[in-house]
């Protein structure tokens, strides 16, 4: 029976004006979409490649003079991710770069900067296709599957043998849901097969598992809105009712809460802005550079005597060596401080910043559609946790070149009690071939599956709610 | 008659929907073997109600329906082998041909395995044309549509068959064949009861005759009977009279 039920949903689907309609729509899209997006990752990642070139140059040529003069950066590059190819995640929103100077990190521009006004309406990938044109597909597909067959009474007809309702329902869902996956996952493979003669790299790494993981995530958001939609179908008598249900539906899932959830998140936790958290850094850090140079010149006035500025450049004398005791201390404890109060502002700051996203995630996952871009993204990386690892890199990398780099140069300032203003230098020598290169490994596939646990559980809780409404509101269904 | 095995009984059988409504009022009735039981009555007597309370679409208040001596509230399932069902608007599935939809509910209906053939011989049986039995149901008129739907309830071969109907929107020409295939059924032994408005043909075909109105069978008579009354005058006296009283 279940068969039979299957086989009639195929070739019922089949031989309806809507499966063409969705079959060309499937094939037309899709594969543009990562034909086209496979084009603009080839040109982000020639830019990749320049703009490393242009770097390694920039840094050979580097002397000591700039180092003092203090206009050395480093730039740190993320390769653009393979996968942007189907989702682009935060991929335009991520800095290409990182500037690493002796004052700070700051980011550079990112690749959404290139983009003309019409990307304020989002980029159409795979991800965009999936959300916002074949769900509403899978939704419709499924709105006059049970009230439809009610209308023309063909459910009576089904229901007058000896069939049990869940048959109908499952043998529904399974049928009418091939119906939706075949065209689909016919248009993906045609996509993967137009990018083999844009050389795209299907089988290094990981791609293949990523791959397979996107076609299956993808599979499974299409079976929960196709199972939506029946649960719809199921909770009204009219298949015009149904559509209008299910378009409020499809507004709310798409468009409303993962758009609201921020919004609600910022309201409940609000957070300051970037740059208030950066300018109270940076007075910090000058009332942490003012308090030490004026430290400074009270021990330098103290030791050598006011007035007497000059003395400390003979190296031999007990004086000197008292200095440069005294100054260390007094810089070490300075750094200690200010890196102890800028972590202090910088996890305050994270943490607020973490509570509020998490919220903001939390809510959106209330919507399937969020859980199923976020999932996606991560897989691709494009997501949270690339980001998450870049922000990792460029920290680490900041480290090194502190260390490596711009702590070889010392600049000693004090204001003297008498208020006149001194400043010194000191350097020390840096082999400029041998300073660490930035690197950053992506994200793995098993870390983007950790990360979204939320993702799956709320794919599972809208794969099994709907389902288990649909179900119960079948079995006790008014066919008449 | 009485003789012939009980195949449908509706025993006491009462529906009052949610809203209040009473609509089917303690009906008794029993369509055996080889028998055609007509049910007359206006829009709203009671006639869908108890052909729905038969397939189970709907739970009785009180009482209980029997297909072949099954309780078809307590086992509908098993119930439903043994019934087939034609509506006035043969349900059918626009997109397949004659012969899909007859694959489809045969199916359905347990015959699985059956050549093209023996689909063929079923619609050449109730006289849908050679030509229609591969075109798409969608473009076929509505004697078409019934005697697919008369093919549907042969093919499934049940002992008792339902009809709601089933003459309403007919050519005189196609109602006239329709009752053709009904007589053939009941010379083969089917229990056949039949809601209708058409008094004429109720008379012709039905070997009793039941009046409803306001849920209550008000009147019972059999074929010897109404060769000595006349059915269009008891019908329309009994459409005139005072409502009942509850």
């Amino acid at each position: 029976m279940f068969k039979t039920i299957v086989r009639k949903e195929i070739l019922e689907n089949i031989s309806s004006y809507r499966f063409p309609l969705f079959a060309v729509i499937c094939l037309t899209l899709v594969p543009l979409s990562l034909y086209v997006n496979h084009a603009d990752y080839g040109k982000r990642l020639r830019d990749y490649g320049e703009q490393m070139r242009l770097a390694d140059e920039a840094g050979s040529s580097m002397t000591m003079r700039d180092l003092m003069a203090g206009s050395v950066a480093m730039k740190g590059f993320r390769r653009p991710a393979l996968l942007s190819v189907f989702s682009q995640g935060l991929e335009s929103a991520m800095p290409r770069f990182y500037e690493f100077t002796q004052d700070g990190v700051k980011p550079g521009e990112s690749s959404s900067g290139d983009e003309s006004v019409l990307s304020v309406q989002g980029k159409v990938d795979f991800v965009f296709l999936v959300q916002m044109v074949l769900s509403l597909i899978g939704l419709l597909y499924a709105s006059d599957m049970i009230s439809g067959e009610k209308e023309t009474g063909t459910l009576r007809a089904m229901l007058s043998n000896r069939l049990p309702r869940d048959t109908i329902l499952s043998g529904k869902i399974a049928g009418g849901y091939l119906a939706l996956w075949l065209p689909f996952v016919f248009s993906f493979l045609l996509g993967a097969f137009l990018l083999l003669p844009g050389s795209f790299p299907f089988f290094s790494g990981d791609t293949p598992a990523r791959i397979v993981a996107i076609l299956l995530a993808t599979s499974l958001f299409l079976l929960i809105y196709y199972i939506l939609g029946m649960a719809v179908s199921t909770s009204s008598a009219k298949s015009r009712t149904s559509a209008m249900a299910i378009l409020l539906v499809w507004a709310f899932f798409q468009l409303i809460a993962p758009k609201l959830s921020g919004m609600i998140a910022s309201v409940i936790y609000p957070v300051r802005t970037e740059t208030a958290v950066s300018l109270e850094k940076s007075l910090l850090a000058k009332s942490v550079d003012t308090e030490t140079a004026k430290e400074l010149g009270r021990q330098y006035d103290f030791i050598f005597g006011a007035g007497r500025q000059g003395t400390a450049d003979d190296e031999k004398t007990p004086e000197r060596k008292k200095w440069d005791s005294v100054r260390s201390d007094i810089e070490q404890s300075a750094r200690d401080r200010k890196a102890r109060e800028v972590g202090r502002i910088d996890e305050t700051y994270r943490q607020e910043k973490r509570r509020q996203q998490t919220l903001a995630v939390n809510i959106s996952l209330l919507s399937p559609s969020a859980a199923f871009a976020r999932l996606i993204a991560d897989v691709c990386g494009t997501g949270e946790v690339e980001r998450t690892k870049y922000g990792e890199a460029v920290l680490a990398y900041q480290k090194a070149l502190d260390s490596e780099l711009f702590s070889k140069v010392k600049r000693t300032i004090m204001i003297h009690p008498s208020g006149g203003t001194t400043m010194g230098f000191m350097t020390l020598p840096v082999d400029f071939k041998k300073l660490p290169k930035f690197s950053m490994t992506p994200s793995s596939l098993a870390e983007a599956f950790k990360a979204n646990g939320n993702s799956l559980v709320s794919l599972v809780f809208w794969l099994v709610a709907p389902f288990a409404v649909a179900y119960v509101r079948f079995l006790k269904y008014d066919v008449r | 008659m009485s003789q012939q095995k009980l195949y449908l009984k509706a025993d006491d059988l009462s529906k009052r929907y949610e809203d209040g409504v009473l609509a089917l009022d303690h009906l008794n009735l029993e369509v055996r073997a080889g028998e055609v039981y007509c049910l007359l009555g206006a829009n709203g007597a009671g006639k869908t109600t108890t052909i729905n309370l038969f397939l189970n679409f709907i739970p009785p208040t009180t009482g209980t329906c029997f297909i072949n001596g099954i309780d078809v509230t307590r086992d509908p399932l098993e119930a439903k082998k043994y019934v087939a069902f034609v509506s006035e608007n043969v349900m059918l599935y626009g997109n397949f041909t004659a012969r899909q939809n007859l694959d489809f509910f045969a199916k359905l209906g347990g015959k699985t395995g059956l050549a093209k053939e023996a689909y063929y011989q079923v619609m050449r049986r109730v006289s849908l044309q050679e030509k229609a039995f591969e075109q798409r149901v969608k473009t076929f008129s509505k004697g078409m549509r019934q005697k697919l739907g008369i093919s549907i309830a042969i093919i499934k071969d049940a002992l008792a068959i339902l009809l709601d109907e089933p003459t309403a929107g007919l050519d005189p020409k196609a109602a006239e064949e329709f009752l053709e295939i009904l007589t053939e059924l009941k010379a083969e032994g089917k229990a056949i009861l039949m809601s209708t408005h058409d008094i004429f043909r109720a008379k012709e075909i039905g070997d009793r005759v039941g009046i409803m109105k306001e849920g209550r069978l008000v009147l019972e008579r059999t074929r010897e009977e109404l060769q000595y009354e006349d059915l269009v005058k008891i019908y329309i006296d009994y459409m005139k009279s005072e409502p009942l009283t509850a």
